[in-house]
């Protein structure tokens, strides 16, 4: 009993990475129906920034600020460069060019930082808390804290404010949107800006228990990709509770599944992915199914 | 049409002398280049033609290369008598992927292929009795290589190579040229366009979208047997997701449908590392520059692409209307 | 029209095949230079290994510096694999049959040494000084003459720690083991249960292993530790070592922890942020420039002198630098044995006859002997344990011959 509350605890510390990074998958996939399939070397990118910063003997919340403030200027950079040119060509014209974007963050970060593994000094305490046998760290909890504050911002940020409802109505109905006055354009920046900071949390986050390496992100992204599946494409909400779930049900087929054992954690995510486009394609939290051709 | 067979042509005999002013390597490394046109070529038929798209081919390459692996290393089997069989079981594994892809539409395809492509070198590692584990399968020496490694035919063992890869591939660049300007193609691409219009004509749909994940992985399969051969050793580190982006890459430099340019493409993977290493100051030694000048190159042609068709479509409109 | 193409492809074709020129002499030897060639992980998952190249290169043009061997100087081309055996293949084939190399030397990676060695003893190619721990590497060598490792075999490591745990706690120990599932750390393990004999299977109660591809072990550390065992075997390369340490300290687990040789570099453990690493084992043979105990050590003096001077940025105390410089120093000695008239054949004497026990880099009392017999050129070691942030050698110099 006690390994199996110890898997849900850890499993749910990595699933806090992976739902940040959903989160940031989820915000660009419903404002602009593209998946961004670099938003995980996007967050690298960021974690080695802040990495570079704290080397420079800043102190850790100043270089973490900096960094999500450099993270939104480069994702409105990336969308105003690359993405603005390509609007109104074909979806998957945009897709390819991200991938293209996967590939050269991933050799940049390799030609800048090298391929060896750095320690990344977190915010948060690694010393053990132990509640009746089951071990756990601040930085445990600190991770899935931050995924779920940072998911009730953007909730806020989406619900409360003007600029919430100008990047909602952009997504939805761009047309009627930029008739009643919203800057569309500027919109869709703003959605790419917060995607890019929301990945900068997560490697952020991620970094200190990971190590960071150019390669870092590069299965998480196929993590928060089932995470962001399993929640529902468009629900940010869904995004954080998926990659939670995510994160256990990965500790505990991993623990209790002897055939899957610490091997078979990606093909199990895989599978993740396949069953809920194929079986139920809205997921947990989806409003609307997944469109069918 | 006389044109396109006078090229082609022309292009057998580019390539049946270029090995003689060629080092031992560069043939060996021209004969990568084959395979890599031949996975090109599926990649093309699938993308191109169907509109369907895969960032999972290194795992068709994969099932084609083991396919090879262990036919050769323990049933005995000659090396090129495994091409067959391996573009049939990947073939095979591809309509049977076809099938739930059909009900994907492009971007989540994507998404669920790219999983498939990172997950797919851990299963292969998962089934180690079969496959060799991550110590991989090496069949240099067996005597199920043509030559054992030690040449035939008069040729040395690396112009044999060459010769065997263009061969196949010349024969795949001629099924695939039939294809798509048979009926089959025609159909393809109706079903492409407007779905609806494919239906309204009497096209069954589902048939040739996966007919074409089907054609399309069986060529992955005869690259991957051909990449085995060349290579003589497999392992799952062979197939990492690198491996199917670098091929959207090589599909997307020889323009999407454009199986001509499918060989530029091919040529682009295996020697842009060479390339980059003419860049003063850039040291090729770690794979950083490389793989970034990879990406670069995808970013700027997703760029520069719906300009140059723009700019392709005017000059074609300005034809016309001259001709009137 | 088909059958005309094949006739042209298959005329052409056999036109090429005349053309080949060969050479003569010894490939790779002018009367200035010898280049040799290797290929290791200089990105991706296993990257620190690295430094063992970046340290072999730094010596050699630190001896071409002082005038070379028997005046010639020596050109050391080495590619990178990403660990990947395929592209080993095909790194070595470039160097073989491209660059013309007289020799691979020190090739990283178990797998990447399995891959090419039916290639290179066909081409009678020497592959020398492996820097990888298989048995099979020593072992074989009738098949495969043109063969020889360095390292001690990973499975004698594997089965020293299983000595040292029944001398000092055998009544008490519970053992968990994370290892590699690759055959370095299935290698590692299955020495280590042969070490065990008849107790392995009382004393291991849990063992998991993890794919190289993966994020992290955070899992399988806690399903480690929920086995009650209060000894830890690290099997593993790495980033994974570090942060089985890592874990284990946030789980609140302080077993025993045993750390194999290759995770066990101090510029590793040092990226441990907790100090949890504080009385793990592990073995040593050649010196840590980090150990307090060879502060003033000549060889490591010269190394530091060597990495200061050939290896930009690089970390003065990171053992896999000073590895590379020990093998690279046999290899020196062994083409200096070679003579000035230098032959492949002639390499292979020299390094299956090593006597070699002025190495500056090897710790004392482990010296290079090979014969044609026996060519396990490293085989004793060290015990250590890690405290206050440094290795510190135990005991005596103890064998690891197979």
């Amino acid at each position: 009993m006690t390994n199996f509350l110890q898997q849900v605890v850890s499993g749910l510390a990595s699933g806090g990475i992976y739902g940040s990074l959903a989160l940031a998958i989820v915000i660009i996939h419903r404002s602009t129906g593209v998946i961004n399939f670099a938003q995980g070397e996007m967050a690298t990118l960021s974690a080695f920034v802040c990495w570079t910063l704290l080397d420079h003997g800043w102190s850790f919340w100043p270089a973490f600020a900096v960094t999500l403030v450099l993270s939104f200027a480069g994702g409105v950079a990336i969308q105003q460069v690359l993405i603005r040119p390509l609007q109104g060509s074909p979806l998957l014209g945009i897709v390819i060019l991200t991938i293209g974007l996967l590939i050269a963050i991933n050799g940049l970060t390799t030609w800048i930082w090298g391929g060896a593994a750095k320690q990344f000094a977190g915010p948060f305490s690694t010393s053990p808390i132990n509640v009746d046998g089951v071990a756990f760290s601040k930085q445990d909890i600190g991770v899935i804290a931050v995924s779920v504050v940072v998911v009730v911002l953007v909730g806020l940020l989406f619900t409360r404010t003007k600029a919430g409802l100008g990047l909602r109505a952009a997504a939805v109905n761009p047309v009627e949107a930029r008739l009643v006055g919203v800057r569309v354009a500027a919109m869709l920046a703003v959605g790419w800006g917060l995607a890019a900071a929301l990945g900068a949390v997560a490697g952020v986050m991620a970094a200190p228990s990971l190590f960071l390496e150019p390669n870092m992100m590069q299965t998480v992204l196929l993590y928060s990709f089932a995470a962001a599946v399993l929640g529902g494409m468009d629900s940010p909400v869904g995004a954080v509770v998926g990659g939670l779930l995510l994160g256990v049900l990965l500790n505990l087929t991993g623990t209790y599944v002897h055939w899957i054992g610490g091997e078979l954690r990606l093909a199990t995510a895989l599978a993740v992915i396949l069953g809920v486009l194929l079986v139920r394609p809205a997921g947990l939290f989806g409003r609307t199914a997944v469109r069918r051709v | 049409m006389r044109m396109k067979l006078i090229g082609l042509g022309l292009a057998v005999v580019v390539l049946a002398l270029l090995p003689v002013p060629l080092s031992e390597f560069r043939t060996v490394q021209l004969a990568t280049v084959g395979a890599y046109f031949i996975a090109i070529l599926g990649v093309d038929v699938l993308t191109g033609h169907s509109g369907q798209i895969s960032l999972g081919h290194g795992a068709f390459i994969a099932v084609g290369a083991y396919t090879t692996a262990i036919l050769m290393a323990n049933h005995g089997v000659q090396d090129y008598w495994t091409i067959p069989i391996a573009a049939g079981v990947a073939g095979g594994v591809g309509l049977v992927a076809g099938v739930p892809a059909l009900r994907l539409s492009g971007l989540y395809l994507a998404l669920a292929t790219f999983g498939i492509a990172i997950a797919f070198p851990t299963i292969l590692k998962k089934f180690d009795h079969f496959t060799g584990g991550s110590t991989g399968i090496t069949l240099f020496g067996k005597p199920t290589q043509t030559g054992h490694g030690a040449g035939v035919l008069g040729l040395t063992n690396n112009e044999w190579l060459y010769a065997l890869t263009w061969t196949v591939a010349v024969v795949c660049f001629l099924i695939v040229w039939w294809l798509v300007e048979s009926r089959f193609g025609r159909s393809l691409r109706a079903v492409r366009d407007s779905e609806l219009a494919a239906a309204a004509s009497g096209i069954n749909r589902s048939a040739y979208k996966v007919a074409a994940f089907g054609i399309s992985a069986a060529f992955a399969g005869v690259a991957g047997a051909l990449l085995a051969i060349n290579i003589a050793y497999v392992s799952p580190d062979t197939f990492p997701i690198q491996l199917s982006l670098f091929l959207l890459v090589g599909a997307v430099v020889g323009f999407f449908g454009s199986i001509w340019g499918a060989v530029l493409g091919a040529l682009l993977i295996q020697f842009l590392p060479d390339i980059v290493g003419l860049i003063p100051h850039v040291n090729t030694k770690q794979a950083g520059p490389t793989t970034f000048f990879y990406g670069l190159v995808l970013v700027v042609l997703m760029l520069a692409l719906p300009l140059v068709l723009r700019a392709g479509a005017a000059i074609a409109n300005r034809g016309y209307s001259r001709a009137q | 029209m088909t059958r005309n193409l094949c006739a042209l492809v298959v005329a052409a074709l056999a036109l090429a095949g005349v053309a080949t020129a060969t050479t003569t002499g010894t490939p790779g030897v002018s009367s200035s230079t010898i280049t040799i060639g290797s290929s290791g992980p200089l990105t991706g998952e296993a990257a620190a290994a690295a430094g063992v190249l970046k340290g072999a290169d730094a010596y050699f043009k630190y001896v071409n510096s002082r005038g070379g061997v028997n005046g010639r100087k020596i050109e050391f081309k080495y590619l990178d694999d990403a660990y990947d055996p395929a592209q080993t293949v095909q790194n070595v084939r470039e160097l073989i049959q491209q660059d013309n190399v007289f020799a691979l030397f020190s090739v990283v990676g178990t797998n990447s040494n399995l891959a090419i060695r039916d290639f290179v003893n066909a081409a009678g190619v020497p592959q020398v000084f492996s820097a990888a721990g298989a048995t099979t590497f020593g072992r074989d060598y009738a098949k495969y003459p043109w063969t020889i490792g360095y390292l001690p075999p990973y499975a004698e490591e594997g089965a020293l720690y299983a000595k040292q745990i029944l001398a000092t706690s055998a009544k008490t120990a519970k053992i968990a083991v994370l290892y590699q599932s690759d055959d370095y750390g299935k290698d590692l393990l299955s020495g280590f249960r042969r070490g065990l004999g008849s107790k392995a299977r009382s004393l291991i109660v849990q063992t998991v292993g993890y794919d190289p591809t993966t994020s992290d072990v955070q899992s399988q550390v806690a399903q480690l530790k929920a086995s009650g065992a209060n000894t830890l075997m690290i099997f593993a390369f790495g980033k994974f070592a570090i942060q089985s340490f890592v874990y284990a300290n946030k789980l609140g687990w302080k077993p025993q922890i045993y750390v194999n040789d290759v995770a066990s570099a101090s510029s590793i453990m040092a990226l441990d942020p907790a100090k949890t690493a504080e009385g793990s084992i592990s073995i040593l043979w050649g010196k840590d420039p980090a150990t307090p105990k060879f502060k003033g050590d000549a060889g490591v003096a010269l190394a530091g002198k060597i990495i200061k001077r050939y290896v930009p940025g690089g970390n003065p105390s990171d053992g896999f630098l000073v590895a590379g410089m020990a093998e690279a120093f046999s290899f020196v000695d062994a083409l200096k044995a070679a003579g000035k008239n230098l032959t492949r054949k002639g390499l292979m004497t020299a390094v299956t006859h090593m006597n070699e026990s002025s190495n500056p880099f090897l710790i004392p009392g482990v010296k290079v002997h090979t014969t044609p017999t026996f060519r396990y050129p490293i085989s004793a070691v060290q015990l250590q344990r890690w405290h206050q942030g440094h290795w510190v050698p135990f005991g005596g110099v103890v064998s690891t011959k197979p």
